[in-house]
């Protein structure tokens, strides 16, 4: 049961992602680096607000090597030759949902609550493997939350709109 | 514009300006470009303005300055884009008779210029070719005169000067007090060559009747004839090399934005505001634009003293320099009658047709500088397309003409409407007496700029193209008043950089680089390569 | 003019200026060739009827702008670039002197659309709101990156679940028209004949079967509609800026006559005048398939099956554009106004269709080469939204038509002859709507005929502002032959970068920046640029 965002619990989602990715067809060619930046919102209470936290994750002909969160003042290009693939941003508050089972990553992306830059093409060929990542990523794990769970009651205005409630039906 | 602040600001992006500001930049100094109109360039224009695929330029015709103007050289404008055809035959005249037409080439081609006037006088065509020879002798005077600051020379002097040079010719000293029209009358016997030469001065911008000019048409309108050439692709070409000259140095150029105001601060010219915003010269600013507008309209009497005020209110526009732009979309390029006696003409780069003789033109011009609808229907004409495809789609040709016509102000709004729904109708009556294949069948389509037009579409007020009349008291150390003459204003730090400025209009680009000369000097710039050229 | 340049591009539309600065700026020496003595292509203003007047010719709409990487990776704002989104986006006007309106603010939209269906206001915001979430993120995937088969996307899109999780994003619609689409989501006409006319004006033919897949993008845009200060030509004029300012060379007035091909390879070009230029790196070609395979190339350089494709395979829009250009003393004066007063301050107005039905009919009579059996023009004054485009106090407005490029048994050069009584129906259509546009309120007026379009244009061939057919058929991997669609072709050197490609025309830059993304790999060349 490692708690959100530590070094246990990105350990987890890196073996169940591997877990997942055992029982595909195919897996995409070759090393990617992904990089995930969960920006605070004044909501979450893990990522301060006005500041990021961001995580590096290497996959290796389908398979995480390892995923873990650079340091503030970490380059992310100090890693695999300056490369990053993919690019993942957005509320820290969107992450935690989905990290929680509460939000549908698909669904995020399709809202534009979190912003995906990157080869597109490739996601959309490997979309087995990347469905496997996401579902990795959002229930595989059981995940603590020693700051309080989300939904984050009483923390104001919803900052994703009508997300929530719509993400909130996807993962019940 | 993101950026606010520039050491140069040049108001309005004419070939002056350009050119003007290419060189700026190229010494050091950060220049933006501020234009009112949607293309740079400002006379030096060529459109569409007809049919789709026929190009017309609706100022600036023919290039005569093309071999002296640094900024060709200095800035490689001829891998930007710069391309020229330089056509044997160069300026023709047609009667609605069967008399033959004259035709004058090119300077390579004198001998078939010679055969041409000698079918009317022998006299007239020995005398014609060695002018011309003498005076194309005259280049690096006439750049060096061109491309400097103006000088005062006494008329004496100059005359003394006309005669050591054109003496054995009939040339006397005492040319430089007569009209340019006595001087030719005086030279030329033939009524028809006259009638060419006439509109050959009035062209170039010097009034035809006035006193004190007789020795522009031994000099300049003679050193002019036959050195014309067609920029490929039309005239905006040029514009467009200079423009990327510019790009490449590294200058900034604002398009559709009127310059509301010149700033001054302390006496001194500090930047414009235009479209409601501030752009600061830390350096200077310089104008492009005309004198009036400069002064009167951009920086105001406010900050001007009174002679200055005065004087600017006194700076005249036309009459003599008002042109109308005819455009037409023909299948067939025109066929001349005359070419049976000289089948030149019909390959001749500017063609006048409508005139019956001297007397004829003499009316008309009369009749335009006189604030009155010519009688005639006569116009300078080219078909550029003969040379360059590019300029009319295949089979196909685009001709464009010149009329004078009286000054914007001389006419009512619907009298000019009614110019335009009529002129052309006319003019193509004469047209097919000279040429029986210019029938209504032969023109896709028509239109007619006239004056209150230029003066709308480039602020050239009047319809003048010459921003400011070439007459004796506007010219040289003249132009725009003494006071003003070395490009310099009495703000400090603002200049004039257009054709209100010497020598004037045309397209030499001479006023830009003299005045870049002038604020070199003033601020301790490196000069352009005087030293190579000479000037 | 210089004789050897690392990079020749084939013209200067949007893509290819574009394209240029982006190679310029990766330090390549490039030079851009124009046959037109204007670069912009379709990023075209002039002055057609009188002076001072600006008439965007052909590119007036751009809805791109936040989106296409060029905004930002070429500083276009920094070199002086400016857009106006005017409030009131579009507004349809019918016979019966109601209107509807769509705006930058949905609400409003909303509540146009509610006075006609309260049902079919909901479900445009519902529709509106899915759309626009990921609108930037499908058409970041699907046009600003080289293209993928239809297969490969509805695939994916079947893993992701998107159709379970979207209510208008259905695999099936890959099969359907828009006006499917619109049957099977909205209820009053008016509002589908609207949103089928925006359609229409970004080049999407309501009733061709396919369609209706994009359509949920198209309305995820519908109130993007930027205006170019100072015409659209503008843009044409910051993109050289651009290019020159980073050593590029656009030489106008340059056609090309022939691509130079050595042992396979793309090695150079000959200008119509016989000038010689190498090409050291690639030559990049922009205008229409046509004339790169048919006529520049030597036809020994083109395989055989390319060759047949080129001549039989290609198609374009059956469909064309008749234009008004008007100076105006006045803006319209709608009687709709007092239906709904936003219609008098709305950029594009619908001008009668009222029914998909209407529109409908008059595709079928325009692909079968006849005039639409009743102008229904759509209008536009920029000048309410940039008064610098028309001297003070006026205004410059445009009507556009639907039109046959040929007329049936007379071919397109019979527009020059009906050209200004068709202008002037188009007037007569306006002023039913306007009845202060009478003739004292129009100062000048120019037609520009679906003839007119390739004279000026060459590469628009058959008046085809698109330049291939918007279509299943023709899209995505198959645009504009599947040999074809990946921007290289089989001359090595030559690359494809205009709006043959996918995704579009348009002013999306897409063409050039997927390209650049192949001819950046192919060339070793550093991605400084952004990702969509």
């Amino acid at each position: 049961m490692p708690d959100i965002y530590t070094s246990e619990w990105y350990d987890a989602v890196r073996d169940a992602i591997n877990a997942g990715v055992g029982q595909l067809r195919s897996v995409p060619e070759g090393r990617f680096v992904v990089a995930v930046e969960v920006v605070g919102d004044g909501v979450s209470p893990y990522v301060d607000a006005a500041t990021e936290r961001r995580f590096l994750m290497e996959i290796d002909e389908g398979s995480c090597l390892w995923y873990r969160e650079l340091a503030p003042d970490e380059d992310e290009r100090a890693h695999l030759d300056g490369r990053v693939d993919y690019r993942f941003r957005g509320p820290a508050t969107v992450f935690d949902e989905i990290a929680a089972g509460l939000l549908d990553p698909v669904d995020v992306a399709l809202r534009g609550a979190i912003a995906v830059k990157g080869d597109m093409r490739l996601l959309l060929r490997n979309a087995e493997h990347v469905a496997s990542l996401l579902e990795a990523y959002t229930n595989a794990v059981s995940t603590t939350w020693p700051l309080g769970q989300p939904p984050y009651a009483g923390a104001g205005p919803d900052p994703h709109g009508s997300l929530h409630q719509q993400g909130a039906a996807t993962g019940a | 514009m993101q950026r606010r602040t520039y050491d140069a600001i040049v108001i309005g992006a004419g070939h002056n300006g350009l050119c003007l500001a290419a060189y700026l930049q190229r010494a050091g100094l950060s220049t933006l470009v501020v234009e009112r109109r949607h293309e740079e360039g400002g006379g030096v224009n060529t459109e569409e303005p007809v049919l789709a695929g026929f190009r017309h330029n609706l100022h600036a015709q023919y290039m005569e300055f093309f071999d002296v103007m640094p900024m060709i050289a200095d800035f490689g404008l001829e891998d930007l884009g710069l391309r020229t055809v330089m056509p044997e035959a160069q300026a023709g005249i047609v009667f609605p008779d069967d008399r033959p037409p004259i035709v004058l080439h090119r300077p390579d081609l004198l001998e078939r210029t010679h055969a041409s006037i000698a079918r009317y006088s022998t006299s007239d065509a020995d005398r014609y070719v060695e002018l011309k020879r003498r005076a194309a002798s005259l280049e690096a005077m006439v750049a060096a005169n061109l491309y400097s600051l103006p000088v005062a020379v006494p008329l004496d002097d100059q005359g003394v000067a006309l005669e050591s040079v054109f003496g054995d010719l009939g040339v006397t000293a005492s040319f430089v007090y007569k009209t340019p029209r006595a001087v030719i009358d005086e030279l030329f016997e033939t009524p028809e060559l006259r009638a060419l030469l006439y509109r050959a001065t009035v062209e170039w911008g010097a009034p035809l009747e006035e006193a004190g000019l007789g020795a522009m048409f031994v000099t300049f309108v003679m050193w002019t004839m036959g050195n014309w050439k067609l920029a490929v692709g039309g005239t905006h070409t040029l514009a467009k090399a200079m423009t990327q000259a510019c790009y490449r140095e590294g200058v900034d150029l604002l398009e559709n934005t009127a310059v509301e105001s010149i700033l001054v601060e302390d006496g001194r010219a500090v930047g414009v505001r235009a479209r409601g915003t501030e752009y600061r010269a830390e350096r200077l600013v310089a104008s492009n634009a005309d004198l009036r507008q400069t002064l009167l309209d951009l920086v105001g009497p406010d900050h001007l003293s009174s002679r200055w005020a005065s004087r600017a209110e006194a700076f005249r526009y036309g009459p003599s320099h008002v042109l109308g732009t005819t455009a037409w979309c023909l299948r067939d390029a025109p066929a001349y009658r005359a070419a049976t006696v000289d089948p030149d003409i019909d390959r001749c780069f500017y063609t006048v047709v409508g005139f019956d003789g001297a007397d004829d033109v003499l009316r008309y011009i009369r009749d335009a500088y006189g604030g009155r609808l010519p009688e005639t229907a006569a116009a300078g004409t080219w078909v550029n397309s003969l040379w360059d495809r590019s300029q009319a789609p295949p089979d196909h040709h685009a001709a464009t003409g010149w009329f004078f016509l009286p000054k914007a102000s001389e006419l009512t709004a619907d009298e000019w409407a009614e110019v335009r729904a009529t002129l052309n109708d006319r003019l193509l009556t004469s047209w097919q007496a000279v040429a029986p294949n210019m029938t209504r069948d032969n023109v896709l389509a028509d239109r007619l700029y006239t004056p209150d037009q230029m003066e709308r579409k480039n602020l050239m007020r009047e319809g003048d193209f010459s921003n400011g009349e070439f007459s004796f008291d506007q010219i040289g150390v003249n132009r725009p008043f003494p006071e003003a003459a070395n490009y310099r204003t009495e703000i400090e730090g603002l200049y004039l950089c257009g054709p209100s400025a010497y020598p004037g209009g045309g397209v030499h680009a001479a006023c830009g680089y003299n005045a870049f000369k002038a604020i070199a000097e003033d601020l301790a710039l490196a000069s352009p390569v005087v030293a190579v050229r000479g000037y | 003019m210089r004789d050897a340049y690392d990079a020749v591009i084939i013209g200067s539309g949007h893509n290819g200026l574009a394209l240029g600065a982006y190679l310029a700026r990766s330090g390549l020496d490039v030079v851009v060739l124009e046959r037109r003595h204007e670069e912009g292509g379709g990023l075209c203003t002039e002055e057609l009827t009188l002076p001072g007047f600006l008439h965007n010719v052909h590119a007036n709409y751009h809805t791109f702008v936040d989106l296409a990487p060029p905004q930002q990776d070429l500083a276009l704002v920094d070199h002086g670039l400016e857009y106006v989104r005017p409030d009131v986006q579009m507004a349809s006007i019918f016979d019966d002197g109601t209107a509807l309106t769509v705006h930058t603010d949905l609400d409003k939209t909303c509540e146009s659309i509610a006075r006609f269906s309260d049902a079919d206001a909901e479900t445009f915001r519902r529709l509106y709101t899915e759309a626009h979430g990921y609108v930037n993120l499908l058409l970041g995937t699907l046009m600003y990156q080289p293209p993928m088969s239809m297969k490969e996307l509805t695939r994916a899109l079947s893993v992701f679940g998107v159709e379970d999780r979207s209510e208008f994003l259905s695999v099936k619609l890959r099969r359907e028209t828009i006006d499917v689409f619109l049957d099977q989501h909205f209820t009053h006409p008016k509002v589908k004949a609207h949103l089928a006319f925006h359609g229409a004006v970004c080049g999407y033919a309501n009733d061709v079967p396919g369609l209706a897949m994009s359509f949920p993008l198209l309305v995820g845009k519908i109130d993007n509609w930027n205006l170019c200060v100072g015409g659209s030509h503008r843009l044409a004029h910051v993109l050289w800026r651009d290019l020159a300012q980073h050593g590029g060379v656009l030489i106008s007035d340059a056609e090309v006559a022939s691509i130079a091909v050595d042992e396979g390879r793309a090695v150079g070009v000959v200008l119509a005048d016989g000038t010689e230029l190498t090409a050291r790196r690639a030559v990049i070609s922009t205008v229409d398939v046509e004339q790169t395979f048919a006529h520049l190339l030597p036809a020994a350089a083109v395989p055989a099956e390319l060759a047949a494709s080129v001549e039989h395979d290609l198609v374009h829009q059956p469909w064309s554009l008749f234009s008004v250009h008007l100076a105006m003393a006045e803006p319209p004066h709608y009687e709709a106004a007092a239906f709904d007063p936003d219609v008098d301050r709305a950029w594009v107005v619908n001008l009668g269709y009222a029914s998909t039905e209407e529109l409908d009919a008059d595709w079928r009579a325009v692909r079968a080469g006849d005039l639409a059996p009743r102008c229904r023009p759509n209008a536009a004054v920029n000048s309410l939204f940039d008064p610098s485009d028309a001297p003070e106090g006026c205004y410059t407005g445009l009507l556009r038509q639907i039109a046959p490029y040929g007329l049936a048994g007379k071919g397109p050069a019979a527009w020059d002859e009906i050209g200004h009584w068709y202008g002037r129906r188009c007037i007569e259509a306006w002023r039913r709507f306007a009845p202060n546009l009478t003739d004292a309120a129009i100062l000048d007026w120019a037609p520009y005929t679906p003839a007119d379009i390739p004279r000026k244009l060459r590469n628009m061939v058959q008046g085809d502002w698109m330049m291939g057919e918007v279509s299943l058929a023709n899209m995505l991997d198959k645009r504009p032959l599947p040999e074809l669609a990946q921007y290289r072709t089989p001359v090595d050197g030559l690359y494809l970068a205009g709006s043959t490609q996918h995704p579009h025309g348009f002013i999306t830059f897409a063409p050039a920046y997927n390209a650049l993304q192949v001819i950046a790999d192919d060339l070793g060349l550093e991605a400084w640029w952004r990702d969509v």
